[in-house]
């Protein structure tokens, strides 16, 4: 009892002590900010963690010379900027709760070796990649049908002797290998056809989840922003109700205008599904490869997987999916301003077609660009210069500096060079 | 949807007394009833006469004579003696059966003259000329034997040719629009649908922005009615208004009336501004005109299975207060409307739910109910056959309702002999037998969500074979009852059927039932199948004349098969192209870009064909069958009703006529509105506090205790970097890690010699923290967790101050000698933890 009443005042008189320097902190944040202040920021926000004292020093001359950049790639040395910062930067991405508190996956582990090393952040959407643990860390292989490797490789993760920033510890390999000739390497599509993502937006529904959390990730815009009823809605599939409720009127004002778009494109992914009995954590992204096929329905001999087929009595005139063909109707209409790449052509088969498409938007440029924003300023870009200074990064992602274009790490540092606060 | 008021009651009472004249009226009958008593046994006639002379005059006694001759109906006039023909003779079957044949078709009996005649207005004894005639034609369907079922070809007939009637169309420039409605919508509208906001973007800062997606929202016919009358806002077909006078959506000043009314106001100060209709644009492409009910070829081909159908609801009366039993079975089990009740358009009622009403006060939840008299006949004939099929096209209003009757046999909320309910998203069906309990529902568990708020075909079958099934859509569900078949012979006679409720009214349904029999044979999965592929309501033909537009083809139609699919749209499906000619062919005819047009415009939504591009001839085209254009179907938004709405086709290229579309300039984006300023600081989140903990005591994060409390307070921890965000709990969780993080560094004898190289931890409490050995505490402390020289940290001077008036607290134990042996590692463990677990670490 009295060793409980000691520890319970230990406690309270620490959380006093610590609420009045906390208060001593946020008083002392609103002094102006000088290169060493500056330096201090930029590490905090890059790496989550505050800089050695050496580390603080050297990126307090580089901003000194001029050079925030240089001083932010500096702290993107630090491990903790993968461990931590960019780890819980792309979680909420792998799951439709889009919680951070999700355990390390392919999807997370895959974004975060494309940073480190320099490749083209397009590739998140298109590439035959994954990122794995190194077989010498001894963690249980790669498995389709689970995501040990990747929890044990983060239970591994001290910032120290184990660190995803290490290139020896996480490894890139492809997707095509990893899944035992499930997926051949024209039907991969980056983090599209990863093991969490099908896990989160393919199992079950209709696949449709997998194109909105995709829209919503990696072009920043929900559903809702790029409603257009205006486009033709022939290939809305016939699981869709026109009468919802016996009023035509919703489907007409509300269901087509996010449908038109959504449809044609989801169906790039007619062949992929996420398969499991019951146990969810226990599944695995499958695909219809050529001969493999199902009957449903509507179709028989179909690489469709069946889910593109179901309720289709809900309204039979509606669309029967026959392949995995795409088109983007929001080449036309209002959701042009997009800004859709017109060396493509806008339609194709498969998602590692679409995910060229979207990848090659300006509105995916745009997207990374004010995530990271959000990320490193912890705030919206809310006013002409910071609308200015977005673009003008996104010029930089877009044509790259050293490393080639698309390197996201240029845009951390320019993104933290532009928030380090004056 | 249509209440029904005092009014309407009013005017069914006038038309029962005209029917009373009528039939009174035809001389030299007796007087009769105005409608047939359906509660005695006067409705039917015995006979006595000479036998059937064959099978066929028996067929047509059984099956017309006997429905027929009684003095309610036909009787009354068509008797020995009476008016030509007489096919209701009483006293000679065989004179009844010839003068019969000469106004009846057995091939097409709806075309019979016996049927026509009385469409045509001849003393129909019932309130509907509809239901009489169904009557009569089931009657003359079933001498016909085995032609229910069948399937008949339809006819295509050239309609008449017109032209597309002068219209209103959107200006291409925003300023009558700027002038009108525009102002409306930034002072109400604005604070959601602006450019950056939700969608559609009406009152965006840019008026071209706002004004192309308003065009879609705003009906050119909302200024007068067919009667030339000032279009009302419970009228308006512009979804600005609608959203506001029906889903109460977002409306100002409190009232939605008053908004709807300003907002129509608006539209019609726009459309007055447009001027005179004009005919439409020279440069489209267009096929001919037609109208619905005018122009139309009834498509109902026929097909459905109903030879066991003892009670038949098709909804096709359209107004008053009583749905028609038009099975021909006597009685007529007529279901009585009451509460809030409306007709659908394209056949069908509509239950919603309870409300109040400004002028009549409550009004119940939606009822359709018929007398326990005539409900009778359920009970007869289904327990006499032992089984049954309730057939139904149904669609639920949502699928979040539960407890929620559709079709009940019931006399109250637990007694039943059978009910078809809904609970979200399925289907129960409970009944009474032998072996199952009344009240023990059977639901379509097999697919949990496999009632959908759309319109679907419901089958309950009963058989002691089989048992319960459910079909939904013409597929069963896959449920299997679990009570073993048993016999329907305890059902209660004294039980009423019910649609939309239960009989005490207090398991209201919501949704709309198209379609109701009910068969005292289970039907056949091929029934079921049959009679799902027939649908629903009215449909017709519409051939599209495009002669004009084809060179060398004079009979050439685009056919829809169109039918109101609700009460606010049509259902266009199945194109086809043929020329009535058979000895035309097209030969390379290309066809693209084929939209659908309506009242001189073209709608923007539902234009599923406009990426339609094939070309007409052969080897796809047929002489006498045509050349299917596609597949699929769409809805068109209803305007002024399928007797006044005047569709055509456009195209961008039929034969060679063509016409450009573009797609326009994308309007520049506005520039979005300025954000309020927000702090430049913010806190550090879960994992970065973690990390930033291990960094500055050197402890790794996978050190057993600290992964353990990390675990546990994780998400007690700010998961946002928002410091307006930041709660009591968040600090009570980072405190907790800072301690366990310095428990950790201080219990580890190698670590805490390299964080404090000076402490001696096994010196005396009174020397450790005496005033010349307090720095070797605090500056590591400063050094390590607040970073030296950094203005943006508190100063070291605030933070010693604060320690140590902490420490001075710890060790006041010291003055009375009651300190633990282990109070030195307390009290640095504690000063660690102050500093670690303050605004230091925290903010970033």
């Amino acid at each position: 009892m009295t060793a409980f009443h000691t520890t319970r005042q230990l406690v309270l008189r620490t959380l006093a002590a610590s609420v009045l320097i906390a208060m001593l902190g946020i008083y002392a944040s609103n002094v102006q900010a000088g290169a060493r202040e500056q330096a201090k920021r930029m590490h905090d926000r890059i790496a989550g963690v505050p800089p050695s004292a050496q580390v603080l020093n050297d990126m307090t001359s580089a901003i000194s010379d001029g050079d925030a950049a240089a001083a932010a790639r500096t702290a993107m040395e630090d491990p903790a900027f993968y461990d931590v910062t960019l780890k819980n930067f792309i979680s909420p991405w792998t799951n439709e709760d889009m919680s951070p508190f999700v355990p390390l996956n392919d999807y997370t582990a895959t974004v975060i070796g494309i940073i480190r090393d320099d490749r083209d952040f397009r590739d998140i959407l298109k590439g035959d990649i994954v990122y794995v643990g190194d077989s010498s860390l001894g963690l249980p292989s790669y498995n389709v049908r689970n995501n040990d490797h990747y929890e044990q490789l983060e239970a591994r993760v001290n910032g120290s002797t184990v660190s995803l920033s290490n290139p020896n510890h996480l490894v890139k390999t492809e997707q095509s290998l990893v899944n035992g000739g499930e997926l051949p390497s024209d039907a991969t599509a980056g983090v599209i056809t990863t093991r969490a993502a099908a896990k989160a937006f393919f199992s079950a529904g209709t696949n449709r989840a997998m194109f909105r959390f995709t829209l919503l990730n990696h072009m920043c815009n929900d559903l809702e922003q790029v409603a257009d009823v205006s486009l033709p809605p022939d290939r809305i599939r016939q699981d869709v109700s026109r009468s919802p409720g016996g009023d035509s009127r919703v489907f007409l004002n509300n269901c087509v205008g996010c449908h038109t778009g959504m449809d044609p494109m989801t169906q790039a992914f007619a062949y992929y599904n996420y398969e499991y009995d019951g146990d969810i954590e226990a599944g695995r992204l499958i695909y219809n490869a050529t001969g493999e096929t199902n009957d449903t329905s509507q179709v028989a001999g179909t690489r469709v997987v069946p889910k593109y087929h179901i309720n289709g009595t809900t309204f039979e005139q509606g669309y029967v999916t026959p392949d995995d063909g795409w088109d983007n109707y929001w080449r036309s209409g209002a959701n042009r301003r997009l800004g859709w790449d017109s060396n493509l052509p806008g339609s194709g088969s498969g998602a590692k077609s679409l995910g060229e498409e979207f990848a090659n938007s300006e509105a995916f440029a745009q997207c990374q660009v004010k995530k990271v924003f959000r990320n490193v300023c912890l705030r919206e870009p809310g006013n002409g210069a910071d609308r200015a200074e977005v673009d003008r990064i996104v010029n930089i992602f877009k044509t790259g500096t050293v490393e080639g274009p698309y390197n996201l790490k240029d845009v951390f540092a320019e993104t933290a060079a532009y928030c380090r606060g004056a | 949807m249509t209440l029904f008021s005092g009014i309407r009651t009013s005017h069914t009472l006038l038309a029962l007394v005209a029917s009373a004249l009528l039939i009174t009226g035809c001389g030299g009958g007796e007087s009769t009833d105005a409608l047939p008593n359906t509660s005695g046994n006067n409705n039917t006639v015995s006979y006595s006469g000479p036998p059937p002379e064959t099978n066929d005059v028996l067929n047509f006694k059984r099956n017309v004579w006997d429905n027929l001759a009684t003095q309610d109906k036909c009787g009354a006039c068509h008797n020995d003696g009476g008016q030509s023909p007489q096919f209701a003779h009483e006293n000679d079957i065989n004179i009844a059966y010839a003068q019969a044949n000469t106004i009846v078709s057995l091939s097409d009996p709806s075309q019979s003259e016996m049927v026509t005649k009385v469409a045509g207005g001849h003393n129909c004894w019932l309130p509907s000329t509809t239901a009489c005639v169904d009557i009569l034609t089931t009657y003359i369907a079933n001498w016909a034997g085995g032609s229910e079922g069948s399937v008949k070809t339809v006819e295509l007939r050239a309609p008449d040719i017109k032209d597309v009637g002068d219209t209103l169309t959107f200006p291409e420039d925003s300023s009558a629009f700027a002038a009108s409605v525009y102002p409306t919508l930034t002072t109400y509208c604005s604070e959601c649908h602006t450019s950056n906001g939700q969608t559609p973007y009406i009152a965006s800062a840019d008026v071209d922005i706002a004004y192309e997606q308003a065009k879609s929202r705003i009906d050119l016919n909302d200024l007068r009615d067919e009667n030339d009358d000032l279009v009302l806002p419970e009228d308006a077909s512009s979804r600005l208004v609608q959203r506001l006078w029906f889903d109460n959506h977002n409306c100002w000043d409190d009232s939605c009336q008053s908004s709807a009314t300003t907002m129509l106001a608006k539209i019609q100060d726009f459309i007055v501004a447009l001027g005179q209709p004009e005919p439409i644009a020279p440069e489209l492409v267009t096929s001919k005109a037609l109208n619905l009910e005018n122009d139309g070829l009834l498509a109902n081909s026929g097909g459905r299975f109903e030879d066991n159908v003892i009670a038949l609801y098709e909804f096709k009366f359209g107004e008053g207060q009583t749905a028609f039993d038009t099975s021909g079975v006597s009685p007529a089990l007529n279901m009585t409307l009451s509460g809030n009740v409306g007709w659908v358009g394209g056949w069908g009622v509509e239950f919603g739910p309870a409300y109040e009403d400004e002028d009549l006060g409550m009004i119940r939840a939606g009822k359709a109910q018929g007398s326990t008299d005539d409900s009778r006949k359920l009970h007869t004939l289904l327990t006499a056959s032992g089984e049954y099929s309730f057939e139904a096209w149904v669609v639920p209003g949502n699928v979040v309702q539960e407890d929620a009757r559709i079709i009940t046999y019931s006399g109250s909320a637990d007694a039943r002999n059978f009910t078809l309910g809904q609970t979200e998203q399925l289907y129960d069906v409970l009944h009474r037998s032998t072996t199952s309990d009344e009240n023990d529902a059977f639901s379509t568990d097999n697919n949990a969500m496999l009632l959908q708020a759309t319109l679907q075909h419901v089958v309950v079958n009963y058989s002691p074979n089989t048992g319960r099934q459910i079909f939904v859509n013409g597929q069963p569900t896959g449920d299997v009852d679990p009570d073993s078949p048993g016999l329907l012979t305890d059902w209660d006679n004294t039980f009423a059927l019910v649609f939309g409720n239960e009989t005490d009214g207090n398991s209201p349904w919501e949704g709309a039932v198209r379609m109701v029999a009910i068969h005292n044979r289970a039907l056949t999965p091929e029934q079921v199948q049959a009679n799902y592929d027939v649908g629903v309501g009215q449909k017709f033909f519409l051939l599209f004349s495009v002669s004009h537009l084809i060179d060398g083809m004079n009979e050439s139609f685009i056919v829809f098969e169109v039918s109101q699919f609700d009460s606010f749209g049509y259902l266009f499906s199945s194109p086809f192209y043929i020329d009535l000619d058979d000895t035309a062919t097209p030969s390379g005819v290309p066809l693209k870009g084929m939209r659908i047009g309506i009242n001189g415009r073209e709608p923007s939504v539902g234009q599923a064909f406009a990426n339609l591009d094939v070309t007409l001839g052969s080897p796809d085209y047929e002489p006498g069958s045509g050349q299917e254009l596609s597949g699929l179907g769409t809805v068109i938004g209803l305007e002024n009703g399928p007797g006044a709405d005047e569709f055509f086709l456009t195209f961008e290229d039929l034969d060679g006529k063509l016409y450009a579309r573009s797609d326009g300039n994308l309007p520049a984006q506005p520039e979005p509105d300025d954000l309020d300023p927000v702090s430049t600081i913010g806190l550090k989140t879960f994992g970065e506090i973690n990390a930033s903990m291990s960094r500055m005591t050197g402890i790794p994060v996978t050190q057993t205790a600290v992964a353990t409390t990390y675990n546990t307070v994780k998400q007690q921890l700010p998961t946002v970097t928002d410091i307006e965000g930041f709660l009591a709990s968040h600090q009570m969780g980072i405190t907790q890690l800072a301690i366990q993080y310095c428990d950790a560094l201080v219990k580890d004898t190698s670590a805490r010699a390299a964080f404090f190289p000076s402490v001696n931890f096994t010196a005396d409490l009174t020397t450790v923290f005496s005033a010349g050995n307090r720095p070797a505490v605090i500056n590591p402390l400063l050094e390590n967790l607040v970073g030296t020289n950094i203005g943006t940290q508190p100063t070291d001077t605030a933070i010693t101050d604060e320690l140590n008036g902490l420490i001075d607290t710890l060790t006041a134990c010291s003055d009375t000698g009651s300190c633990e042996t282990d109070r030195t590692e307390t009290v640095v463990k504690a000063s660690c933890a102050a500093v670690l677990g303050s605004a230091a670490t925290l903010i970033q």
